[in-house]
C-alpha cells in the first residue's frame, strides 16, 4: 500500500499500490507531491476538490495526475493528501448502435499548500512512457514516470 | 574483415566507421537505428534504456534515414533524449513526444565586453542581484504578468512582441533562429489550459536543470570562427538555459491525448504510447505543428525576457549601461523541437520533419537557413556542460547534412539519477565545493536541486564535444567556464 519513488535517470518514476482503484490513485498523486517535494507542511493550506472524466482506467490516471500538474500552476499551491473518494466505471458501453461509451469518472480532494511556503521543484509533466496500472492479487499497482 | 560490434543486453550494434554505431533493421524497425559515440560515451548510453528507446523510435511512419542518437544521448520518454528523427512531411508522422515536454527547451548567449579581472570581487552582489531580480523555481511568477490577450500576442508574434514592448533590441531579433518568430505558429490550437499555465510564467527559469550563468571565456580554440561570433579569451558572458515552462508542458499532454483519441491505428502499431504521433496531413498533425511553433515563440519570448532583466542588473551592479558593455545576443538554439525542413535524401530534396529532442541543430556555413551574420562560419551551437565542468560554443560542421539532418549534442547528458545524485550529495557541500575550489558562486531556491545538479552528474562534456568535432557535425570554437549560477 501506498507509493515508492523509483530510479530514472532524468526523471522520476512513481510506483503506487492499493487495494482498490481509488486508493492506488490516490497513492500515484501522493508519489507526485513527494516527487515535488521532501518535507510537505502537516497543517498549510485549504481542501479543493477535483474532477476528472475519461474514456478508459488507464487514460484517467493520466488526466488525474496532468490536472493535479495543471492545478498546481494555477492556483500557486502544491496539491497534497490526495483523497480519492470515488471513481465510477462507465455505465453505457459503445455499442453497434452507434452509443458513445459514457467516461470513466473520478472524484477527488487534496490540500494545496501555497508554493511560497515549500522549497518545491517544478515536475514538468506526467507521462505515459512506461505507464502501467494492473490488477494484483489483493489490489492494484501502477507505475508512472514524470518528466523532470 | 567484419566490422567490430558492441554487445549492449541484448542489442548489438556495428561500428560502420569511427564514432557511428549501427543497430542494424529488424523486426518491425523501419530504418536502421545510429548511435554517433565513443566507445566510452557508447559503454554509458547503453547503461539504460537509451538504446531501447532508439529502436522503438524507428518504428515511426516516414522515418528516414535512420534514428539517430547524439553523443550525449540519455534515456528519456518514449524518445530518448539526444535523439534526432528525421520524418517524411508529406507520408510521415508528426510526434509530439519526440519532441518533448518542454518545447523549445533550449539555451541562449549573451556576450559581453567585460573581463573577468573587472568582474571578480563583484560575484557575490552580481549573484544576489541576479537571483532577486529572474524570476526561477516553482511559483516564483514571471517577469511579466499577462492576461490571455498577451499570451496570444507573444504567441503568435515572439520576440518582435517583446521589441514592440521594449524587452529586446533590433539585433536580438538578428541574432535568433527564425528572427525569434515562428511565422506557422497558431495560437489558437494552443489550449486554454496551456495559456492559464503560461500566463503568470512568461519570462522565468523554472527549476531543475534550468540555470542563468555567468561564464568566462577560458579558450578559443578557433581563432577566426571565435573572431566571427565576437568570442576572446578572459571575456564574460552569460548563458540562460530554459523553456516553454507549462504552456509548454501542457501543449505536449494535449495532443498526446488528442492523438491518443483519433489516431489509436498508428499508435497500436507503436511500441510506446509515449511516441504517439499524428499521421501527416491529418488535421491534428497540422494543429500540433501550429500549437508547438506557437509555444516555440513563447520560449523564445522568454529568454528574450530573462536576457533583457540581465542587463539591466548588470548596470546597476556594474554603473554603466548595457549598450557600454556590449551585452549583445550571440545566438539562441533550441533543444525540444520539431521543424518542417528540406534535405537531401537519396539524391532528392524532401521536406522532413526533423524531431530534435535534446538535440541542438547545427547547420554548417553557407547553409540558407543560418543567420546572414554567421553565413560564411556556419551556426553557432552551444553546449551547456555541467557547474564544474563548464561549456562549449560550437559551429555547425560541414558533415552535419550528411550524417544528423544538421544536428549536434546539446549538452553533457545526465548520468546519474536524481535520487542517485542526492543520496551521494548534499547541495550544501556542492556550493561550498563549487565556491572554495573554482570560484563558481551559486544560489538556489532548493539545496536538493545544487546536488542533483551536481558536477559529478554529468557526462564528460569534453569526450561529448571531441566526438562531435571529429565527426564534423558540431566544430570546437570556444569554451567556457561558470563564475556565478543561479536555479530554481
Amino acid at each position: 500500500m501506498g507509493y515508492e519513488l523509483r530510479e530514472h535517470t532524468a526523471d522520476i518514476a512513481v510506483a503506487a499500490s492499493g487495494d482498490s482503484l481509488e486508493v492506488v490513485f490516490g497513492a500515484a498523486a501522493d508519489g507526485f507531491a513527494a516527487a515535488s517535494c521532501e518535507t510537505v507542511p502537516a497543517e498549510s493550506g485549504e481542501r479543493f476538490s477535483v474532477s476528472v472524466t475519461a474514456e478508459s482506467r488507464e487514460a484517467l490516471l493520466f488526466d488525474y495526475l496532468d490536472e493535479l500538474v495543471y492545478l498546481r500552476d494555477v492556483r500557486d499551491e502544491l496539491p497534497v493528501d490526495h483523497r480519492v473518494e470515488t471513481i465510477d466505471e462507465p455505465v453505457q458501453r459503445a455499442d453497434a448502435g452507434g452509443n458513445e461509451p459514457d467516461a470513466w469518472s473520478l472524484e477527488a480532494t487534496a490540500r494545496g499548500v501555497p508554493l511560497a511556503e515549500v522549497a518545491a521543484r517544478e515536475i514538468k509533466a506526467v507521462t505515459y512512457s512506461e505507464m502501467r496500472l494492473e490488477r494484483v492479487d489483493g489490489g492494484w499497482e501502477a507505475y508512472v514516470v514524470f518528466d523532470v | 574483415m567484419s566490422n567490430p560490434t558492441f554487445d549492449a543486453d541484448g542489442i548489438t550494434l556495428e561500428q560502420v566507421r569511427e564514432y557511428v554505431w549501427e543497430i542494424p533493421q529488424e523486426g518491425e524497425m523501419r530504418v536502421p537505428a545510429r548511435v554517433l559515440a565513443s566507445e566510452s560515451l557508447l559503454e554509458e548510453i547503453s547503461e539504460d534504456k537509451t538504446l531501447e528507446q532508439l529502436k522503438n523510435t524507428t518504428h515511426l511512419p516516414g522515418i528516414t534515414n535512420y534514428a539517430i542518437c547524439m553523443p550525449d544521448g540519455h534515456q528519456g520518454y518514449g524518445f530518448p533524449v539526444g535523439g534526432v528523427g528525421a520524418i517524411d512531411a508529406e507520408n510521415g508522422c508528426i510526434s509530439p513526444g519526440a519532441v518533448g515536454y518542454d518545447i523549445n527547451c533550449g539555451v541562449r548567449m549573451m556576450k559581453t565586453n567585460l573581463t573577468y579581472d573587472e568582474l571578480q570581487g563583484n560575484e557575490e552582489e552580481l549573484v544576489d542581484s541576479l537571483f532577486a531580480n529572474v524570476p526561477s523555481g516553482l511559483g516564483g511568477g514571471g517577469i511579466v504578468e499577462a492576461g490571455v490577450d498577451t499570451v496570444d500576442e507573444i504567441l503568435a508574434r515572439g520576440v518582435d512582441w517583446a521589441l514592440e514592448h521594449g524587452h529586446a533590441v533590433e539585433e536580438d531579433l538578428l541574432h535568433c533562429e527564425d528572427e525569434g518568430m515562428r511565422e506557422e505558429a497558431d495560437p489558437s490550437k494552443v489550449t486554454q489550459k496551456a495559456k492559464d499555465r503560461g500566463k503568470n510564467q512568461i519570462g522565468s527559469l523554472g527549476s531543475g536543470n534550468h540555470f542563468l550563468e555567468v561564464q568566462r571565456v577560458t579558450d578559443v580554440f578557433d581563432d577566426e570562427v571565435g573572431a566571427a561570433y565576437g568570442l576572446e579569451e578572459d571575456q564574460i558572458v552569460v548563458l540562460i538555459h530554459c523553456g516553454s515552462r507549462g504552456l509548454g508542458h501542457q501543449t505536449c499532454n494535449d495532443y498526446l491525448r488528442k492523438i491518443e483519441k483519433q489516431h489509436q491505428g498508428l499508435l497500436n502499431q507503436l511500441p510506446d504510447k509515449e511516441l504517439a504521433a499524428a499521421p501527416a496531413g491529418s488535421q491534428l498533425a497540422e494543429d500540433y505543428y501550429g500549437a508547438m511553433n506557437a509555444a516555440i515563440n513563447f520560449a523564445w519570448v522568454n529568454r528574450q525576457l530573462i536576457m533583457h532583466r540581465t542587463r539591466k542588473v548588470f548596470e546597476r551592479v556594474f554603473d554603466r549601461s548595457w549598450e557600454a558593455m556590449e551585452m549583445d545576443l550571440l545566438y539562441d538554439v533550441a533543444h525540444n523541437i520539431a521543424k518542417k525542413e528540406t534535405h537531401t535524401v537519396d539524391g532528392e530534396e524532401r521536406d522532413l520533419y526533423v524531431h530534435r529532442k535534446g538535440a541542438t541543430r547545427a547547420f554548417p556555413a553557407g547553409h540558407p537557413e543560418v543567420p546572414k551574420a554567421y553565413r560564411d562560419v556556419g551556426q553557432p551551437v552551444i553546449i551547456p556542460g555541467s557547474m564544474g565542468a563548464g561549456n562549449y560554443v560550437l559551429r555547425g560542421g560541414e558533415h552535419s547534412m550528411e550524417l544528423t539532418f544538421g544536428s549536434t549534442a546539446h549538452g553533457a547528458g545526465r548520468l546519474m539519477s536524481r535520487t542517485q545524485a542526492k543520496n551521494e550529495f548534499w547541495g550544501g557541500d556542492v556550493q561550498q565545493q563549487l565556491e572554495e575550489q573554482d570560484k563558481i558562486y551559486v544560489k538556489a531556491q532548493s539545496g536538493a536541486t545544487v546536488a542533483e545538479e551536481a558536477p559529478g552528474v554529468y557526462k564528460d562534456v569534453d569526450e561529448v564535444v571531441r566526438v562531435s568535432d571529429a565527426l564534423g557535425i558540431g566544430d570546437k570554437v570556444a569554451r567556457t567556464f561558470p563564475v556565478c549560477n543561479i536555479k530554481g
